[in-house]
């Protein structure tokens, strides 16, 4: 198990994206939704949001654990911004594990650079 | 001091584009030239005198030449407008006894080296008074001799009603008389009003051909009592009378805060003098050389030395009064314009030769010449004279 | 605040402790679950076929307009921006979830500052790092969620000033001629006054030539003026400027004549005698030049 790989995920980070996604996590902050202020503020564009880095690492994880799968926790360090126009590009892999909890670390990188490098536990079947 | 001294030999090099010699060879050649022309030796001098912007000093131009112990050395300021303050200063030395036989010289390669005509940032480098002078025209782009001497052209057109061609008939005289010596660069290139007219503008008013020539070359000049010099190889130019003279209110080539920028009141101190002294009028004047770096203040100059009235000079030009047959020839050898640019050297030379009778463009009965030197700065001038 | 007066503030938050904020304003449902899901691109049916929330919706559900939910952090991060530790950047986000919050449960959080760590050289600038914990209490009054939530306050570095090269013609300044310059970065055209009999003169210089006086003053010139000749300068090319460029030598109604370029005026325009006025023009970080445009423009 441990050194297993996860399948990549790619995700284009549409406006359209980048917005929804703040809005669902209830986040009106400007500079996820307004261009023409993220680049007055000195942003290349508009952004993910935090939460939707959580929402998305914690989608990344399920989505090749299962829907059985039941997540402890997620550490993320936060990289670069993930400006819409870009494409962020998840990778993983199981760096620990014992029957009722594994470790995976991801990687979730745009171009210009590491975006969030997480640590995600869960158990894989809920006793 | 009057017609006690005189010029008793000139020299120079050839004039050329670049000379591919040293400033200082160039400067010996023409100073042993002109001795070898007075049939002197280089120990028969013991005083020497060039003007600012040579950058050869006098002790090396003595050491060069052979020249031994110097009682008299002088350096007169303000670039071309000293060509014949050098004279005069060496006339002085004569006169009082400060020296026996002085040397005056300029030499430089203008073209293949510094060239006066492009613009050098450095002019307001320092808070001296002419670096500070400058500073308020430098920043504005208003940096070279050409653009000086524009604003007062300008001027000059809008009081007298004056225009390019009349500036231009200058510039077709000047060529006209070189093309017919042999020394002078243009030597066989006369040009036409047309072609002046379509020559590109430097800094209107003035065309290309408004602007006389970069040359690369050396004159010298022998100066020595009058009554040495009858003894010498050649007839004497007496210097009959001889002045520097800087007006009121008085700038390097920018006085533009003067009552009346159409004239040149430095040339009218130097005019006033010149006849005050010599006790000669216009009409006593067979030929002049006027000091000719642009077009139009040979006009100026012509009223403010009583040629003509003041705004007169675009008809006395246009009426052929400059021309070889004029009433006054001006500058047979072609001028800086058309012989070479040596900051006004090669003029006085050539009222040496007219009085010896030996110019290309001989005219005849030459007893007075009058000589100018640069304009727009404190100039000077000379009236020089057969024995 | 120094830092030591930040570091101290930071340390009376801390102490006291958790402290609670306002419950969610909703309770955890499945519209706002549906729609996190949708936005996600999250296809696991878990949540919806159990009535559960995605436990990385925690925070989501106490998400609040500014200002409603005062916590001991608040303070902190106003101090750090009122010291010029303005930028903020999220660092770390590590969130433990005990249970998936139910459709149903409103979740209450609250906020206890953890600690403040800096100053410290970062690649965005000198900053502190402000950690502090929140804890998602669910019914009962049991932690859900609970995360660790790290940022930089850091001050921002100077933008870099927009360097303009350097003008190449600059002037030499002296005590004789420094007011015009400093006159002319205040946008005022100064003309030398001498303080004992009134002369009014430029360019300037250290003697009044009229009445031997060295007590100068100046006066500010009305800033019209009329065109007394010019020159269009075409060549050669003079470092600093486009050719080709107008200069003019203007005269004041004050009296006195001064040389500026001629701008905003096509060049066949230019004549002598047109009225100007005075406007300026900044050439690099140092030097303003006084310069003249139309007076209609």
């Amino acid at each position: 198990m441990i050194g297993t790989a996860l399948p990549e995920l790619s995700i284009e980070l549409t406006p359209t994206v980048v917005i929804s996604t703040a809005l669902a996590t209830r986040d009106f902050t400007p500079v996820h939704h307004d261009t023409a202020l993220a680049r007055a503020q000195g942003s290349k564009d508009i952004f993910l949001n935090i939460l939707t880095t959580m929402g998305l690492v914690e989608r990344y994880v399920t989505d090749w654990a299962g829907p059985r799968a039941v997540i402890r926790s997620i550490d993320v360090k936060l990289g670069v911004p993930a400006y819409a126009g870009d494409r962020l590009t998840f990778t993983g892999t199981v760096v620990a594990g014992a029957d009722d909890r594994l470790t995976v670390e991801v990687r979730g990188r745009v171009s210009l650079g590491d975006h969030a490098t997480a640590t995600v536990t869960f158990t894989p079947e809920e006793s | 001091m009057r017609a006690s001294t005189a010029i008793a030999g000139i020299g120079a090099t050839e004039f050329s584009k670049e000379s591919g010699r040293t400033e200082l060879r160039l400067a010996a050649e023409a100073v042993l030239a002109a001795l070898d022309d007075a049939g002197l030796s280089p120990g028969d001098v013991d005083g020497l005198v060039t003007y600012t912007q040579d950058a050869n000093q006098e002790i090396a131009v003595a050491r060069e030449t052979g020249i031994g112990d110097l009682t008299f050395f002088s350096r007169v300021e303000y670039g071309g407008g000293a060509a014949c303050g050098t004279v005069a200063h060496a006339a002085m030395a004569v006169a009082t006894g400060m020296a026996e036989t002085v040397v005056c010289y300029r030499a430089f390669n203008e073209r293949s080296g510094r060239r006066f005509g492009q613009p050098n940032a450095g002019l307001t480098g320092q808070p001296t008074s002419q670096g500070l002078e400058m500073s308020w025209h430098v920043p504005y782009g208003l940096m070279t001799p050409a653009a000086w001497v524009a604003m007062f052209a300008r001027r000059y057109m809008h009081v007298h009603d004056a225009t390019s061609e009349d500036f231009g008939r200058v510039a077709v005289a000047m060529r006209r008389h070189a093309a017919t010596n042999p020394a002078a660069w243009f030597h066989g290139r006369p040009i036409t009003l047309a072609e002046h007219q379509e020559s590109r503008w430097i800094a209107e008013p003035l065309h290309l051909l408004d602007c006389c020539q970069e040359s690369d070359g050396a004159v010298a000049l022998v100066v020595t009592s009058t009554e040495r010099a009858r003894d010498l190889r050649r007839s004497p130019a007496v210097i009959t009378a001889a002045a520097q003279g800087a007006g009121a209110g008085q700038m390097m080539m920018t006085s533009y805060y003067r009552d009346d920028m159409s004239g040149l009141p430095e040339m009218s101190v130097v005019g006033r003098r010149l006849w005050e002294t010599s006790g000669l009028s216009p009409a006593d004047i067979r030929t002049a050389i006027l000091y000719d770096h642009f077009t139009p203040f040979v006009l100026t100059q012509l009223e403010e030395l009583g040629f003509c009235g003041r705004g007169e000079a675009p008809g006395f030009v246009r009426d052929g009064g400059i021309e070889l047959d004029g009433r006054l020839p001006v500058n047979p050898h072609g001028g800086q314009l058309g012989e070479a640019y040596i900051h006004g050297m090669n003029g006085i030379a050539e009222a040496v030769r007219q009085i010896r009778g030996t110019a290309a463009n001989q005219l005849q009965n030459v007893t007075n010449v009058l000589v100018t030197a640069g304009t727009g700065v404190p100039t000077s001038g000379l009236i020089l004279s057969s024995d | 605040m120094t830092d030591e007066e930040l570091h101290e503030l930071a340390g009376k938050q801390v102490a006291l402790g958790e402290m609670r904020g306002a419950p969610a304003p909703d309770p955890v449902n499945v519209p706002m679950i549906r729609h996190w899901l949708t936005a996600m691109g999250d296809t696991n049916p878990a949540y919806l076929d159990q009535g559960l929330a995605p436990p990385a919706m925690a925070q989501v559900w106490t998400m609040q307009g500014a200002g409603q939910n005062r916590s001991p952090v608040d303070d902190l991060l106003a101090a750090l921006n009122g010291s010029g530790y303005t930028g903020v950047v999220a660092t770390n986000c590590e969130q433990t979830y005990h249970r998936y919050a139910r459709v149903g449960e409103l979740l209450t959080p609250a906020t206890r500052l953890t600690g403040l760590a800096g100053p410290k050289r970062t690649a965005l600038g000198v900053g502190f790092f402000a950690t502090w914990n929140v804890t998602w209490y669910g019914d009962g009054d049991e932690p859900v969620a609970e995360m660790m939530f790290r940022v930089l306050k850091f001050r921002p570095r100077e933008p870099e000033p927009e360097r303009r090269p350097p003008y190449p013609l600059q002037p030499a300044v002296n005590q004789d001629t420094a007011f015009f310059w400093e006159g002319a970065k205040q946008e005022e055209l100064r003309i030398q006054c001498c303080a004992d009999c009134g002369e009014l003169r430029h360019p300037p210089g250290p003697m009044c030539s009229r009445c031997r006086s060295a007590n100068r003053s100046h006066t500010v010139a009305s800033g019209a003026g009329t065109l007394y000749s010019y020159v269009v300068h075409h060549h050669p090319p003079v470092p600093g400027r486009a050719t080709p460029f107008v200069v003019g030598v203007v005269e004041l109604p004050e009296g006195v004549r001064i040389v500026g370029n001629v701008v905003d005026c096509p060049i066949g325009e230019v004549e002598i005698g047109m009225r100007l006025k005075v406007t300026y023009r900044a050439m690099d970080d140092r030097l303003v030049l006084p310069v003249w445009a139309p007076e209609e423009s």
